[in-house]
């Protein structure tokens, strides 16, 4: 079972010194936060704001690429979690056939924002995180850290 | 996007990745081309510090548990059956180099435009030319010259209060 998730926006872990891409699902049941490098989450909070640079960045000449072959992003899903690593799946439309292609969440999410594409997450992939990692960093988050989440 | 200009192959330089070099206090990389022809002759680009990583992921050949962005893109090609011809760094303006990824599927060249480096990343991994321009290496030498002095200027000024992050 896949879930489609909508990206809520990005924050600051100051714990690992890293971001973190929240998903959330239609009804706001399940979150699914992954962390990202500081590359990564600026690939993504500019197609969440709908930057555009002066020059391609790494994911828009990823994009132009498909675009000259006419191939389409269907959709992105966020298969698996294991040793804290996420496996994604990017699914492309190109001359009639589906391929299937593995990609690192962050890139797969990079690439479904600017082409428009859904993104799932495995129902399995929710549940391990929200079990895991997430109640373990909201317990260690401490009041004053908020402050510094939206940035 | 897509142009059936055959590259005119006098104007062309072949280079290769000769280094990456840190530039300290700051976020940014030198990729270090030099002319693959043994004529000594060096082209630097200021590059990003994200952008100079995954140059050099690809320089030293390491293999990273999960693709790398330009891995991602290099898959595409593949899954699409399409081969990355040459990379040509084609212009610059304003101390900004332009570069073009020429790609090729059925017989049919396409041209994409980029940044030399996402170019020169893909070009590594994807085992293919890196050429330059004879407009642009004629052009070059205020240009590098006009780069070092904006990032010395900046250094100098930025160095005793200001922490580059």
């Amino acid at each position: 079972m896949i879930t489609q998730m909508h990206i809520k926006g990005l924050m600051f872990d100051p714990y690992n010194n890293a971001y973190i891409v929240v998903l959330r699902d239609e009804e706001h049941s399940d979150m699914l936060p992954i962390w990202v490098g500081k590359s990564e989450a600026g690939a993504i909070s500019m197609a969440m704001e709908n930057v555009t640079p002066p020059r391609p960045m790494t994911h828009d000449f990823m994009k132009s690429f498909l675009d000259a072959y006419n191939a389409k992003v269907i959709s992105v899903v966020i298969t698996d979690l294991s040793e804290h690593t996420y496996f994604a799946k990017i699914h492309l439309m190109y001359e009639d056939s589906e391929y299937t292609v593995d990609a690192r969440p962050s890139d797969a999410i990079a690439l479904a924002l600017r082409c428009n594409a859904p993104v799932f997450a495995n129902d399995t992939v929710i549940t391990k995180q929200s079990s895991e990692e997430l109640e373990q960093w909201l317990e260690n988050l401490k009041p004053e850290d908020f402050g510094k989440l939206d940035s | 996007m897509s142009t059936v200009n055959p590259p005119k192959e006098q104007s062309l330089v072949e280079y290769r990745v000769d280094r990456i070099l840190e530039e300290a206090n700051t976020d940014t990389r030198i990729v270090v081309l030099a002319r693959q022809d043994g004529v000594l002759d060096t082209f630097p680009i200021w590059v990003g510090a994200a952008e100079g990583n995954a140059i050099k992921l690809a320089l030293d050949t390491m293999i990273t548990p999960r693709p790398m962005s330009h891995d991602l893109i290099k898959s595409f090609a593949e899954h699409l059956n399409v081969t990355i011809q040459r990379v040509v760094i084609a212009d610059v303006k304003s101390s900004t180099y332009y570069a073009t990824v020429y790609v090729a599927n059925k017989g049919v060249e396409r041209t994409i435009d980029a940044r030399p480096s996402d170019a020169i990343s893909l070009a590594l991994r994807a085992h293919c030319p890196i050429y330059i321009t004879q407009d642009v290496l004629t052009r070059r030498s205020t240009t590098n010259l006009d780069a070092w002095l904006a990032k010395l200027e900046s250094k100098n000024i930025g160095t005793p209060e200001v922490q580059e992050t």
